[in-house]
């Protein structure tokens, strides 16, 4: 006995919904993965927040900003722009985060990704 | 998990990205803001060096070129001392010769009418200076025309004797 259902409207099946609007899984790499479960997760601002203040009460912000005037002194500051600022500190900015800073954040992304799973 | 990667990622390195990546991100930020004062002027003390620079500039270009001075401040040049002297002198003071009070800037044009210098400058005459030159001219030379001549041919009459 064939069970047929008695459609009131004829239309194409549902597709299926693993297929996502993403490109396929397997050509995501790891890092991507993981930043997609950071944001999906809330855990990327919460490291973006402590980032930020963990930054500004080291003083390292200032002396960013401090860098910046510099440049703008000298180019004029009605010629500068961000991309410019951005490329001139980022070096300084890099090298110059405090080790502990550096160590509590580097260890609360190992545990997050340790607890992801992957 | 299957990879098509040669090397997987280890987990030092991922979080060493995503550390990365955050600071970039604050890095960014700071640049941001940074510009947007720069642009907008915000920085009152990069203003103040800008202003002075300017000023600077100014003031040198205006010493190298002294014929603007000449141009536009011919009326009130102001001296080092920040004091300003009008083209004519204004102080009033009392003539030695006829004791009227004088403005120092008319001094000079005045001098020649009281003193008799000028020719036809001794339109006006006071009795004191007529009378002392009449007592002097009336000395030296003998009074034909003295008494009989008016002020006005008086100073002829005793410069041609």
């Amino acid at each position: 006995m064939a069970r047929s259902v008695k459609h009131s409207v004829n239309r194409p099946p549902t597709p299926d919904e693993d297929v996502r609007d993403s490109p396929e899984r397997d050509e995501l790499t790891l890092g991507e993965i993981i930043n997609i479960k950071l944001v999906e997760s809330g855990e990327k601002e919460n490291l973006m927040e402590l980032v930020r203040d963990r930054l500004v009460e080291s003083g390292w912000k200032d002396e960013m900003r401090i860098a910046c005037r510099e440049h703008v002194k000298k180019k004029g500051r009605k010629d500068v722009t961000v991309d410019e600022l951005i490329r001139v500190i980022t070096p300084k900015g890099r090298a110059s985060v405090p080790d502990a800073v550096k160590e509590e954040l580097l260890d609360r992304i190992h545990n997050f990704i340790r607890s992801a799973a992957l | 998990m299957s990879n098509a990667e040669d090397n997987k990622p280890s987990h030092d390195q991922l979080s060493s990205q995503v550390f990365l990546d955050l600071v970039d991100s604050v890095i960014a930020d700071v640049a941001s803001e940074c510009h947007r004062v720069a642009r907008l002027g915000l920085d009152r003390d990069l203003e103040v060096v800008e202003e002075e620079l300017r000023l600077s500039v100014e003031a040198r270009a205006k010493v190298a070129d002294p014929s603007n001075n000449l141009e536009t401040n011919t009326k009130y040049v102001v001296d080092i001392f920040g004091q300003s002297h009008p083209p004519v002198a204004t102080e009033v003071f009392n003539c030695m010769n006829c004791g009227r009070q004088i403005v120092a800037g008319r001094f000079a044009p005045h001098l020649e009418r009281c003193m008799g210098k000028g020719r036809k400058a001794r339109a006006k005459a006071t009795r004191s200076t007529t009378a002392s030159q009449n007592r002097n001219s009336r000395r030296n030379t003998s009074d034909n025309n003295q008494l009989a001549s008016g002020p006005p041919g008086f100073e002829e009459n005793v410069r041609r004797t």
